[in-house]
């Protein structure tokens, strides 16, 4: 059951093409092709500007809010090339940092799980994906897989740092050792799933199902369970949950959640990751709820 | 930018959109030549793979046809499921259409051609197949002739109607793409015709004025149907006409920008406001045909490019066919291009040397191929993002079950002004588990009405199974006076029943004897029901069986010279227990109890050992030893005579065997045993054992039976029960998670475990035994940090929705601190392990009449562990001491260590004043360390900092080296001694707000709103400890002085709006210690009345 409890109008002077909430879900901040990110104060039904962020000098594709640990920082990229890191101090938003370094439309970004401190991936059509990490007051380290997507990446998520299966399998005492991980997808039609090791980003996997297209990917938060889950949906109106119960990563199975007739552009998980909302071209949202995520464990 | 390239000489045709991998199709063009001057035609499909970075394409086949090609199209038309296949068309020079199958290409070659006309009398230039029937081919040539071909019959074509005179060449064919039966033809001339293939007949006719235009080109638009655009060759008139046939006596709009004439134009489906256009001037153009504005311009060869096409799948990439014999691919959305590509000069001049044609031996001359740029690094995009990547709409989740949407509203396609239309985004609740939230607010209203009984009753009525019913019958009798008899009824176990069921076996009418339980007499119940439950074994009955004096000289004369012992003894050794149990009653009590021992050491039958029971009161041998079929009657057994002290201990034991045998039925029976004996935690562990509760419905089920006996142990001990166990801590985080994933967040806290420690203050009531375990531990459950930061969240949420313009970065960054310090102690030594400190029940403070403490500031100091204490400013009526742990609302430690801490308990810190750091000493020494000690410690420090961080010590911690910061910490106390009184000025304050609370405590009803004015009490501490350190800037001090005013004025109205002009104008880190609570306590004067 969906029940709209607020409506926000955001005055953009184009089409709108993301819309995320805060950590504590009070605070939206959208972006859209009119090249502005706005930020609204949203509790308790309300609706009040508090940023209209210019700098970027084309579409706006996506925002991402770094975990408030942080402090409040939104991250957005654009057809400008540019990622733009914004905070806010002392309630005035201001630009952090300009990254800069990719060749082509900057289609997403995501912050990686507040463990491993303030990081970034980028996501490019020029088919890199970078990973800038603030790695002290004001320096930022970059590192770039470059043709990561022949002819552009379209999506990047992270992977909850919480270990596979640490609900069940308390871990006695040490650290786990958390291996910084993500998904991204492209137009390459495939998903592909990188990880750290030794401070090199290496493809770990390669998922091959989609036959347009990823127009986005999502990985499924974890609650310690032991398998993790990965969204993926396409031009081709298919959208597959990929799972994977093998604790070194490698078995991941496809199980195709569904095939609508038109583009998918869009997946997000739950806070709980039991929830898939998908968003298709006619704009018909589709929720399927953990018991359709279930099935897949037949397959 | 560049992808692929690959040298032909050819027509290329994309793979029809469903098609998957991506190929082109390659037909050897008509009329050119390459360098090697080979006139051998064929037709090759290759693969387009993106994933690999070369420029090359990979041939999937090749059929030699006899034919070289002016035109190729690839339709849809027979392809698979899967889309593969279709048919490839090809119009040949000498007028010839032929069909092939490009999976037998692929494939074999063979079979290849499946049909082929020469209808047409001249090269058939102009093709293109309908839209919406790719069976449906329409074909173009000399002589005006067009035909229309069905590939379902091949060979009999139409004609759109009568040619048109005078007989022109076909130039280009275009079916509508909107209306399915308007087919457009163009000629050279310049004029193109619109034809009705259901009239039959031209419908319209097209020509400009200036007649110096040459078509090259014609395509309709993809979205509206009226236009189409014409592109003309002529270099005198290079351009783009846009047409509408609505309006056609002349072109709606003209892009000019080439210099030379066109020669090929394509618009891309998926974005109409992309077309592309190629002319002999070289270059290769994207316009918006809307605006007529070039958007884009391609990096592309000096050569003239003769056939340019949009990919149908992949939107972003065209292909473009040169008089050079290259044909390349491009994606319009820019990138980098690698130095992975060759140089082609050196391609080109070295397959010359392999293709020497002449056999001259002569190497040819390079033919004029330019140079491509060393390093064309950066190739831009196009300026204006194409529709595709154009996101219109997005659904994404957000905390609490909130899900953000937006839409692009359609706008109106033909109006020509942009018309601003509202872009909105939707924040909307979605919440799925509707019947757990029905459910959570059944419980929720229960729990705060306290109309449990009621809850239950209901409870047991919906019950869908017995053993449900039986669950939910044993939590209301917990409710229920006299509890433990109704427990006995509930196992079948009847007092009156009984009664009546003796007598009958005895044939007399037996007296009730009173309520007193009389051990003999209840024996011989619980005996005679046994018998009955348990058929077979012997019919004992111990008193009032029938006796009938022996005639025994022996024992007679032992009796009649008064010697028991010797009756006794003969009376045993001839098995005449009865006898001799009766013999020994008359003999004294020593004599007795030696009897029933020697009776009871010979009897090995079953219920000799319940008799054993009863009469030895040793219980815990029956719910060690007794059969687990019989459960039930030693659980009644215990109901009946277990002494209060080890009721629920045994209950527990009972309970844990049946556990142990790990059936679903076990199980359920022990549950009963477990809310026989109060036990909370076990009751869950035991639910959780059999049952996965991570489905919502199911915990729904556990979280109302866990609340109920809570509050059943409540009513019991009348104070509240801690959140103790992390497996309760654990469920009901779940829970809490669950209704806060589902937007109930204010219920989702209600739910969540502290983080704060809780002091029980138990009281010793000597009806209830219950009580005597929990006392006095105080436990601070920290959970894994999923739990923290949904605590976190729900709290923060809360809080930040209550409180406008209000930032928690200097919670946080306090919140980092934290952090910095929790490396550090990994460098440690080792230590102790924390144990439980079982504190004794100090008098006074674990009393029944603590919690009805008179009010007043005074501490019963003396009876606190540890140093003696500064003298506490405790507001009146406060029982408890603030404790280290509770953070002020708004305040939780976000950034506890990463990794799953998994259930981390930190050891009761013993009942102290949060300045106390004394006790803590005992527990640092060194021992030898074990990891998970670490962690301990670790969140002992975090206690520790949030402590300071509350009681915002004027030194902040040192947080760079942890002997440094433990040092100080253990110093800490000492600092606080010698605090400062509050300033006489500000006493005023405190009177006002301790007695505002004193107030309202003594008209509060409800337990939550107690419980709301312990907390107040407590944060208001902090409040007086800013004012003695005199930190509090003016325009707080003047807020809160206004505030006393109100309040002494009970304007709590007014003092409320005074409070909200405060916090919005005051640094949030400053005030929010007890601030929040202000605002709460007057809230619950104003309700009250006070």
């Amino acid at each position: 059951m969906v029940s709209v409890i607020n409506t926000v109008d955001t005055s953009h002077e184009d089409m709108i093409h993301d819309a995320q909430m805060d950590y504590y879900g009070t605070r939206l901040a959208t972006c859209s092709s009119d090249r502005s990110v706005k930020i609204f104060d949203v509790k308790n039904g309300g609706q009040i500007l508090v940023a209209d962020l210019r700098g970027h000098e084309g579409p706006v594709w996506q925002v991402a809010w770094a975990h408030p640990m942080y402090g409040n920082i939104l991250a957005s990229c654009s057809y400008d090339r540019k990622v733009i890191i914004w905070k806010e101090e002392n309630g005035t938003w201001d630009k952090m940092y300009e990254y800069t370094g990719h060749d082509s439309s900057v289609n997403s970004v995501c912050w990686g799980p507040y463990d491993f401190g303030l990081i970034l991936a980028c996501g490019s059509s020029d088919g890199a994906i970078s990973l800038v990490t603030c790695s002290g007051d004001q320096q930022w380290d970059i590192k770039k897989i470059s043709n990561a997507h022949t002819i552009g990446c379209n999506a990047v998520s992270w992977a909850p740092s919480v270990v596979p299966g640490s609900l069940i399998d308390q871990p006695s005492g040490q650290k786990p050792n958390f291996i910084k991980r993500f998904v991204s997808g492209g137009c390459d039609n495939l998903v592909k799933l990188w990880k750290e090791e030794d401070g090199q980003w290496k493809e770990d996997q390669k998922l091959e199902a989609h036959s347009d297209w990823v127009r986005d990917v999502g990985w499924a938060p974890s609650i310690g369970l032991p398998t993790s889950t990965i969204a993926s949906c396409s031009q081709d109106g298919r959208v597959f949950i990929w799972t994977c119960d093998d604790p070194s990563g490698n078995t991941w199975t496809a199980k195709l959640l569904h095939k609508f007739n038109d583009v998918v552009w869009h997946v997000s998980w739950s806070v709980t990751g039991n929830i898939l909302a998908v968003s298709g071209g006619d704009n018909k949202l589709t929720h399927c709820s953990q018991a359709v995520i279930e099935n897949k464990n037949l397959f | 930018m560049r992808l692929k390239e690959i040298q032909r000489t050819a027509h290329p045709a994309w793979s029809p959109a469903p098609h998957h991998p991506i190929c082109l199709a390659l037909g050897t063009s008509a009329q050119q030549l390459d360098a090697s001057f080979n006139t051998t035609a064929a037709l090759e499909i290759f693969q387009v793979d993106f994933a690999d970075p070369s420029l090359g394409m990979k041939l999937k086949g090749s059929l030699p046809t006899s034919n070289r090609l002016h035109s190729l199209v690839w339709v849809n038309f027979g392809a698979g499921e899967d889309g593969l296949g279709g048919r490839l068309i090809g119009g040949s020079d000498n007028g010839t259409v032929t069909v092939y199958s490009p999976e037998a290409i692929v494939t074999s070659g063979a079979e290849a051609i499946i049909g082929q006309s020469d209808k047409h009398t001249g090269p058939v230039r102009a093709l293109d197949f309908n839209p919406f029937q790719s069976n449906l081919l329409a074909s173009g040539a000399n002589d005006s002739e067009i035909y229309i071909w069905d590939l379902n019959n091949f060979s009999n074509p139409m004609t759109p109607g009568t040619k048109s005179q005078p007989p022109e060449d076909i130039s280009v064919v275009s079916w509508n793409r909107q209306v399915q039966h308007i087919l457009a033809s163009a000629n050279p001339s310049g004029k193109a015709v619109v034809w009705d293939l259901r009239k039959n007949e031209p419908i319209i006719k097209i020509s400009d004025h200036s007649n110096r235009m040459h078509c090259s080109g014609m395509l309709w638009h993809p979205e509206v149907a009226t236009q189409l655009v014409l592109a003309s060759e002529d270099d005198r008139m290079p351009v783009i006409q846009m047409w509408d046939l609505r309006f056609a006596t002349s072109p709606l709009k003209v892009l000019e920008n080439h210099t030379r004439g066109l020669l090929s134009i394509a618009w891309s489906q998926a974005d109409p406001e992309l077309l592309l256009s190629s002319a002999k001037d070289n270059r290769i153009l994207c316009w918006n045909p809307n605006t007529g504005e070039v958007i884009y311009e391609l990096p592309t060869t000096n050569q003239w490019c003769f056939d340019i096409q949009w990919c149908p799948r992949n939107p972003a990439l065209l292909s473009a066919a040169s008089f050079d014999g290259w044909i390349s691919v491009y994606s319009v959305m820019g990138g980098s291009l690698e130095a992975q590509q060759q140089s082609r000069a050196d391609q080109i001049s070295s397959s010359f040397d392999t293709m020497d044609p002449f056999g001259t031996g002569q190497v040819l001359p390079p033919l004029q191929v330019p140079q491509p740029t060393p390093q064309t690094t950066l190739v831009a995009p196009l300026k204006k993002p194409p529709k595709w990547v154009r996101r219109p709409v997005g659904a994404s989740f957000a905390f609490g079950g909130k899900l953000i949407t937006f839409e692009s509203p359609k706008a109106p396609v033909q109006s020509p002004q942009p018309v601003p239309v509202p872009r909105q985004v939707f924040v909307s609740q979605v919440t799925t588990e509707t019947e757990l939230l029905q459910r959570s607010r059944e419980l929720q209203a229960a729990l705060q009405s306290g109309s449990l009984s009621d809850y239950c009753q209901a409870k047991i009525h919906k019950a869908p199974t017995d053993s449900e019913q039986d669950i939910w019958r044993f939590l209301l009798v917990n409710f229920e006076d006299e509890a433990r008899v109704k427990f006995l009824r509930l196992l079948g176990f009847s007092k009156e029943d009984l009664e009546r069921k003796i007598s009958t076996c005895l044939g007399k009418n037996l007296q009730p004897n009173g309520h007193g339980v009389d051990a003999n007499d209840l024996a011989e119940k619980i005996q005679l029901l046994s018998t009955q439950v348990s058929p077979g074994t012997n019919l004992f009955i111990l008193l009032y069986a029938p006796v009938v004096l022996d005639a025994d000289g022996l024992i007679s004369q032992a009796l009649l010279v008064g010697n028991f012992e010797g009756a006794v003894d003969l009376c045993l050794n001839e098995g005449r227990y009865a006898e001799a149990i009766l013999l020994a009653i008359s003999g004294g009590q020593e004599l007795l109890q030696k009897t029933q021992q020697t009776y009871l050491d010979e009897q090995r039958n079953s219920i000799s050992m319940l008799i054993s029971s009863v009469v030895t009161q040793n219980w815990g041998d029956i719910v060690q030893s007794c059969a687990l079929d019989n459960w039930k009657e030693a659980l009644a057994a215990l109901l009946t005579y277990a002494h209060p002290k080890e009721f629920a201990h045994l209950c527990e034991t009972l309970g844990s065997r049946l556990e142990g045998e790990r059936t679903e039925k076990r199980c359920l029976q022990a549950c009963l045993c477990y809310i026989c004996s109060g036990n909370i935690e076990k009751l869950v562990e035991c639910w959780a054992l059999q049952r996965d509760c991570s489905s919502p419905l199911v915990l729904e089920d556990l979280v109302e039976k866990m609340m109920v006996l809570r509050k059943s142990v409540e009513r019991l001990r009348n104070s509240e029960v801690a959140v103790q166990s992390p497996i309760l801590a654990d469920k009901l985080t779940h829970y809490a998670g669950l209704l806060a994933s589902q937007g109930s967040l204010a219920t989702a806290l209600s739910y969540l475990p502290d983080t704060s420690d809780q002091v029980n203050t138990t009281s010793h009531s000597s009806s209830d035994t219950l009580s005597t375990r929990t006392c006095f531990k105080r436990v601070i459950v920290l959970q894994r940090p999923r739990v923290f930061s949904l605590l976190d969240r729900v709290q923060t949420c809360i809080l930040i929705c209550k409180y406008y313009s209000v930032t928690c970065q200097t919670l946080l960054q306090t919140g980092l601190d934290v952090t910095c310090l929790s490396p550090v102690c990994s460098g440690f030594s080792p230590l102790q392990p924390f144990q439980p400190q079982q504190q004794p029940m100090s008098a006074g403070l674990g009393g029944p009449g603590l919690s009805a403490f008179p009010p007043g500031p005074a501490m019963p100091g003396s009876s606190l562990s540890g140093p003696p204490l500064p003298p506490f400013s405790a507001p009146g009526g406060l029982p408890t001491m603030p404790s280290p742990g509770p953070p002020p609302s708004g305040f939780t430690p976000t950034s506890l260590p990463s990794g799953p801490m998994a259930h981390l308990q930190v050891p009761p810190l013993v009942r102290t004043h949060p300045w106390d750091l004394g006790t803590h000493k005992e527990v640092l020494e060194p021992r030898p360390s074990s990891p998970s000690l670490l962690r301990r410690l670790l969140l002992l420090l975090q206690v520790l900092t949030m402590m300071q961080f509350m009681c915002c010590f004027p030194n902040p911690m040192p947080t760079s080296n942890p002997c440094v910061s433990l040092q100080l910490l253990q110093a800490l106390p000492a600092e606080r001694v010698e605090q400062r009184e509050i300033p006489t000025e500000h006493m005023v304050l405190k009177q006002t707000f301790d007695s505002l609370v004193q107030r309202c405590q003594l008209a509060a009803q409800d337990p939550q709103t107690k419980r709301k004015l312990e907390d107040a009490s407590k944060r208001l501490g902090y409040l007086y400890d800013k004012l003695r350190e005199q930190t509090l800037s003016n325009n707080i001090l003047g807020g809160l002085h206004e505030i006393s005013r109100c309040v002494a004025g009970q304007n709590y109205q007014r003092g409320l709006e005074v409070h909200t002009a405060v916090v919005t104008s005051s640094n949030f880190s400053e005030i929010q210690a007890f601030m929040p609570i202000l605002k709460v306590v007057m809230t619950i004067a104003n309700k009250l009345g006070v």
